[in-house]
């Protein structure tokens, strides 16, 4: 049986009369790297902030680790680890300094995980440079490194590359990527930057307008953007035999409706095209589908391509 | 509990404020104290004067809320509401797993403990060392001794009841500006009411408070039964402050 991290059931938080979220349930198993999709003001920090308990739901609930009520919730988020929209650091402190004062309020014998985690985090060389002088990528870093200061088993990141630069990103990625790959780390990111998402994350919760739309595995999306040729003929079953015997491919599907979706031969239409006709089948639609990750999610906010 | 309170010091010894607080009060302080000292400045009719104290005279400026409010009110503004608005560090905090009761405890612990070091202890221990280092040592005698210790116990008290009110505005405002702002006007509104005549309800409530007390307590002779109400008045008020604060936080969305 699988293990979830996180369950929502039905949150909903509500500003006089707006909802910011409506009855969202969202799942996360242990393991995963969760990539939550929307554009600004979506929900997401909304969303991430219930479940971080600063800020508490209109109805609905949270299961985090197995617990559900408030006092039990409190204790799992000690096994979580997280940054919320900005990183929150005291601007008059070293980097070992704001991590200290993490360690002290989680109550971490000694203080040999602080080097560790700069050194993870790439700030080990910062020495007594306060964090008000830090860029805003060496920000971002200490945002993470006090958030895995106590090996959390579940990491939420909102937001994390901003500010950081195109090698910062790629950097981050790795570490994450590496963190769940050796510790089991299960992460939960929000970011309104597609293809870094996709990069990365091994399931996807899409949110518009405080609702979830859809929840999907990176396998499913990549399924759904694949390119392909959508081939409507008189004839599925015949024109799966041709696709088969003639083309030599089993690259394709037939849909339930019939519709045949070829992932082969998409420069060579012509050669398809042929193939059906000489097997006297009539060709009622041919074209050349698939989305990119950002068409398919403004196809399905129904907005336009940001 | 114990480890929040040590996070809180550990912050409290590296905040700058709490610092430039620090040397201020002391060379104020010491200035004030020597100039009364060597007569160059003189203050009359204070309680200390009544207790042949009046070496000590100057100690009289720092028991006065108007006074004391704008250590307290800075402290609370850069200690604690700046937690919440400048940095979001809170955010951290309340993230750590800690019950935010506990987290509420520990930082109102701290905080009443950097102010009463900078309000209290800093001008009674300039003053004591200035007025034995300058030959006057022999006027804190075993009855002097005495007096301050219950006037200065009193006091604690009722301070503790004032940097409670001020830790709940502090959290109520979120900003460091607002809190200033806002425990100055409150403070000067409290001078009114003292100072001004009143509606009989309305000066039954400031008699019966720490306010009314923050003078009371200086007296030379206190009966038992003003110790006591003095006690009563500061133990309850620092109780419902501090519960309203736990209550109210409890309940607050961290931006």
């Amino acid at each position: 049986m699988d293990e979830y991290i996180l369950r929502t059931n039905k949150l909903t938080k509500k500003y006089t009369n707006d909802f910011a979220l409506e009855k969202v349930n969202i799942s996360i198993k242990k393991g995963e790297i969760y990539g939550f999709i929307g554009k600004n003001g979506a929900g997401k920090s909304t969303m991430l902030r219930l479940i971080t308990g600063l800020a508490f739901p209109t109805s609905g609930s949270i299961e985090l680790f197995g617990n559900d009520n408030r006092n039990e919730l409190i204790n799992a988020q000690k096994r979580m680890g997280a940054i919320i929209e900005n990183p929150a650091l005291f601007p008059n402190m070293s980097a070992y300094e704001n991590l200290e004062v993490h360690r002290l309020q989680k109550g971490i014998p000694g203080s040999v995980c602080i080097q560790e985690t700069l050194e993870l985090v790439g700030l080990s060389n910062t020495g007594k440079k306060k964090a008000k002088n830090f860029s805003l990528g060496m920000k971002q870093r200490l945002g993470l490194a006090i958030a895995l200061l106590s090996d959390p088993e579940f990491l939420i990141l909102d937001e994390p590359t901003n500010g950081l630069d195109p090698m910062g990103i790629v950097e981050l990625r790795e570490l994450i990527k590496k963190l769940n790959r050796e510790k089991g780390l299960t992460v939960l990111i929000s970011s309104h930057i597609l293809s870094e998402l996709h990069l990365l994350a091994t399931s996807f919760g899409i949110i518009h307008k405080g609702k979830l739309l859809e929840e999907l595995t990176a396998k499913e999306l990549d399924e759904k953007c694949r390119q392909h040729l959508r081939i409507k003929v008189d004839d599925p079953i015949m024109g799966a035999t041709v696709l088969e015997q003639n083309l030599s491919t089993t690259d394709f599907e037939v849909m339930q409706d019939g519709t045949l979706k070829l992932y082969k031969y998409l420069d060579d239409v012509r050669n398809v095209s042929r193939a059906l006709t000489n097997h006297g089948l009539v060709i009622e639609h041919l074209s050349q589908n698939g989305d990119s990750l950002e068409s398919y999610f403004s196809k399905l906010v129904g907005g336009h391509k940001e | 509990m114990t480890n929040l309170i040590r996070a809180e010091m550990f912050k409290l010894q590296r905040n700058k404020t709490f610092w430039v607080l620090l040397l201020t009060i002391i060379v104020l302080s010491t200035l004030l104290h020597y100039l009364i000292i060597i007569d160059w400045w003189q203050i009359n009719e204070t309680s200390f004067d009544t207790a042949g104290l009046s070496e000590l005279n100057a100690l009289s400026i720092f028991t006065v809320p108007l006074f004391f409010n704008l250590i307290v009110s800075t402290l609370a503004g850069f200690f604690i509401s700046i937690e919440f608005s400048q940095s979001g560090v809170i955010k951290n905090q309340v993230i750590s797993g800690n019950k935010r009761s506990t987290i509420f405890m520990a930082k109102s612990f701290i905080f009443s403990l950097g102010a009463i070091v900078v309000t209290i202890l800093i001008p009674l221990v300039t003053a004591i060392i200035l007025v034995i280092l300058t030959g006057h040592g022999d006027i804190i005698d075993s009855s002097n001794l005495m007096y301050l210790g219950r006037a200065y116990g009193l006091f604690t008290l009722q301070f503790l009841g004032y940097t409670a009110i001020i830790m709940l505005l502090s959290i109520i405002t979120d900003d460091s500006g607002k809190t200033i702002i806002i425990s100055i006007l409150f403070t000067i509104v409290m001078y009114a009411v003292e100072k001004l005549s009143k509606p009989p309800l309305i000066e039954m409530v400031y008699e019966n408070s720490i306010f009314q007390q923050f003078s009371e307590v200086f007296k030379y002779t206190m009966t038992k039964g003003e110790i006591i109400k003095s006690m009563l008045i500061g133990v309850v008020t620092i109780i419902i402050v501090t519960l309203c604060g736990v209550f109210y936080f409890n309940r607050k969305e961290i931006k």
